[in-house]
């Protein structure tokens, strides 16, 4: 039953040569490995070579590891990639994630086994990718499609302004909570497929929320906004939550607004082909509280996952 | 101020002499006892306006003359009196009488002067040496309060002199940490690989060992050596020994580099942290920059490039700790002052019986009127929390506390450079860890 996979083709790039000689040994078995200490030349590569995993450096000389992601997302958009770095450096985040939308931001040092993990999810996620023709406008202007269903959890009124405007020109479907059980109501009683969120409703903290949407419902697309200038935090968001934009507050509306558009393109694109469910595979928290709650709310959440599932 | 009121406190209230009384019975006032204070004695109508004061001097020159008595002791003293004498209102605030009195002072001092109220009306008297005291008193009470200010501006500058050197110490902790996630993260792996690529040694040692066993046991049959060979030889197969042994050498290479780079780091932070470190006689100062340096890359690195030109230096007395400082302080200008890539070069020279040291760099550069004011404590065009504007004020100070001088050229839009001299030889002073006195002046900086 299983036909040969091709191998997947794990680039790393850093400029110090000694990680990737380490990485290198690591994952030769398994995959294809190409490194590269300069950036400019893993650009190269990658406009001439297909490359599955890029897995980068943030500091380097000459160009940092957020832009190269950036570039080889639209060199190759189906590519999967990661930023590994021991600097944390917001903005290097943010850039990652809004630009070069990474699929993991990893530390220095590293745990190799969590490595090993991380690459073998980053695998799979090519595998899918490479199945599915990358979103883009075209794909998605023309094609009759069900409404865009947006959530939005944040009463700044500017993101407000803007939502309602997209809302009534795309004639998308806007839902609003106050409360965190009255999101997850909502969750579970209508079709979400952007949540625009803040990091806290009210009293509450809504990061556990996020992390169990990514789970309970891989395919929605989170926008975080949020005052908080915390790497760490962004960090989390990124790995377990799966968010799809970092928007900090106060909002640029320039940045929000390109935010928005292309969450409405991807959750397009998705609609267009359910058949192609990609599984945007979180990582499960590491503290044994927070696992719980998470857990807790993936159990709240977990009827939507039937419902949606049933559809398809 | 608790100025009204304070003339009250002067006012003596002498009897005022109508212009009537003659010169004769002036005099024989002044002896009266009650009199005795007194330089002169005040003037006044019956309405009590004053008209004028009398002065013992002006009695003496009247009776020293010739006949002087005889022609003028039956005169009205307003015939001999000053007409003119300073009155002052007995609400005139201190300073202000003070600044009349003492502008109207002639020596010898040969009259008091008048008080009057709102309306005019004689009062009484005050004398000069009384408000000459007052005026003591009251500089005393000040300048004690002027100490006091003092003492907590510099405690407050301590504090912030604290903070300022705080604010690089974490700043520099941040950067070697970080710095030390690289290393740290090949030599974790390396260690996770080094184990899991020496499990198949282990076997091959194993099966030798047992295949050994085999040769050497008497009752051992043909069999059993022979399995034993194909288990050696597919232990042997699986260890792939040679292209293992590179890796591994190479792994353990890498490793024994990433150590070396880590203990490099941490005494770097050893050396560069003992900030209250004393001085010490046999300096170094390019240890001191590449000290620096090494601290100053997190802030650094990528972004700019550093080019040293350091030549040999003869050793230096100073505090090596201060001086890291003072360079950290000017490379993270220099970084700062670049919006993109940039170029910051490092020069050191000895020169006649100084040391000399160069930070320059191709930012922004600074117009006139901000290089005025560089040496300024929080001077600063950083946005709040980016800058305190104290990192130069406090270069300058451990420069000037090292006998040295610091100078600064710039062009807006080309660059800037820092020229710190520092001298071989110096004055028994030595150079106090952060006493917060006495701010440079702008003036005081030299300028080049
Ligand atoms: N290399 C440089 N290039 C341009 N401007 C500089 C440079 N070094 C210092 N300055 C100017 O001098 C000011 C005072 O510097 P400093 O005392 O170190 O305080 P801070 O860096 O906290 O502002 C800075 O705000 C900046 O305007
Ligand atoms: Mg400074």
């Amino acid at each position: 039953m299983s036909e040969p996979r091709p191998p997947i083709r794990l680039m790393f790039v850093d400029d110090e040569s000694r990680i990737l000689r380490s990485l290198a040994l690591q994952f030769r078995r398994d995959y294809e490995v190409i490194t590269q200490n300069d950036p400019q030349l893993a650009l190269e590569t990658l406009r001439n070579e297909r490359i599955d995993i890029l897995v980068s450096d943030q500091r380097m000389p000459g160009m940092n590891g957020a832009e190269l992601l950036a570039r080889a997302r639209t060199l190759q958009p189906a590519s999967v990639r990661i930023l590994l770095t021991g600097y944390s450096d917001l903005d290097a985040a943010v850039q990652a994630l809004n630009d070069g939308e990474i699929f993991r931001y990893l530390t220095k040092p590293w745990n190799p086994q969590e490595m090993a993990q991380t690459i073998a999810q980053a695998a799979e996620q090519s595998r899918l990718q490479r199945a599915a023709p990358p979103a883009n406008d075209a794909s998605a202007s023309d094609a009759p499609t069900r409404n865009v269903g947006i959530l939005l959890l944040d009463s700044d009124p500017v993101i407000e302004a803007r939502v309602l405007e997209l809302c009534a020109l795309g004639g998308h479907h806007l839902y609003r909570a106050s409360r965190l059980d009255e999101a997850v109501a909502l969750l579970n009683r209508e079709h979400v497929d952007i949540l625009i969120s803040d990091l806290r409703l009210g009293e509450r903290a809504l990061s556990p929320l996020l992390k169990s949407l990514a789970q309970a419902r891989p395919q929605a697309l989170t926008i975080v906004t949020t005052p908080y200038q915390d790497t760490q935090a962004l960090l989390t968001l990124i790995n377990q939550a799966r968010i799809f934009r970092y928007v900090l507050k106060p909002v640029s509306v320039k940045l929000f607004e390109r935010a928005l558009h292309a969450a409405v393109t991807q959750s397009r694109h998705w609609q267009l082909q359910p058949h192609i469910a990609v599984p945007r595979t979180p990582e499960a928290p590491r503290d044994e509280q927070e696992r719980a709650t998470v857990n807790g709310l993936v159990g709240m959440l977990g009827r939507l996952r039937e419902r949606f599932a049933s559809r398809l | 101020m608790a100025d009204v009121g304070e003339l009250e406190r002067l006012l003596k209230p002498v009897q005022a002499l109508t212009p009537e009384v003659n010169v004769d019975e002036v005099a024989r006032r002044f002896l009266l006892d009650e009199h005795r204070a007194f330089l002169s004695l005040p003037v006044a109508d019956a309405a009590g306006q004053p008209l004028g004061l009398i002065s013992r001097y002006r009695l003496q020159d009247i009776f020293m003359r010739r006949f002087g008595r005889e022609l003028w002791g039956t005169q009205p003293v307003s015939e001999v009196m000053n007409p003119a004498p300073l009155v002052l209102r007995i609400d005139t605030p201190f300073e202000e009488a003070a600044t009349q009195v003492t502008t109207r002072l002639s020596y010898p001092v040969t009259e008091d002067f008048i008080l009057v109220d709102e309306a005019g009306r004689y009062r009484g008297i005050g004398t000069v040496p009384q408000l000459l005291k007052a005026m003591e008193d009251r500089l005393v009470q000040r300048n004690r309060a002027l100490h006091r200010t003092l003492e907590d501006l510099k405690r407050s500058q301590a504090q912030l002199v604290q903070s300022e050197k705080m604010a690089s110490l974490g700043q520099m902790v941040a950067g070697i940490a970080h710095e030390l996630n690289t290393p740290l993260g090949y030599v974790g792996n390396n260690v996770e690989l080094i184990r899991a690529l020496s499990e198949p040694l282990f076997a091959l040692n194993d099966a030798l060992a047992r295949l050994a066993a085999c040769l050497t046991d008497p009752a051992g049959d043909e069999e059993a050596v022979a399995r034993a060979f194909e288990a050696a030889e597919q232990a042997r197969r699986e260890a792939d020994a040679d292209t293992l042994a590179d890796d591994l050498r190479q792994l353990l290479d890498d490793t024994g580099y990433g150590l070396e780079q880590i203990s490099e780091l941490v005494k770097g932070l050893k050396d560069f942290s003992r900030l209250d470190r004393a001085p010490s006689d046999d300096v170094d100062l390019n240890d001191c920059v590449r000290a620096a340096l090494l601290i100053a890359r997190n802030n650094l690195k990528n972004r700019v490039e550093v080019r040293q030109q350091l030549q040999a230096l003869p050793p230096l007395r100073c505090a090596p700790s201060q001086i890291n400082q003072v360079l950290l302080n000017l490379l993270n200008n220099a970084a700062q002052a670049m919006d993109g890539d940039g170029v910051i070069l490092i020069k050191t020279w000895a020169e006649d019986a100084r040391v000399l040291l160069s930070v320059e760099d191709n930012g922004k550069g600074m117009p006139p009127e901000v290089l005025e004011r560089i040496f300024d404590p929080f001077f600063t065009t950083k946005p709040v929390g980016e800058g305190t504007g104290l990192g130069l004020s406090i270069c300058y100070r451990i420069i000037r506390d090292h006998g040295g001088s610091i100078r600064v050229a710039s062009r807006p839009g080309r660059g800037t450079r820092f020229l710190i001299a520092l001298p071989l030889q110096r004055a028994a002073h030595t150079a106090e860890a952060d006493s917060p006195v006495d701010a440079p002046s702008p003036r005081e900086a030299e300028h080049v």
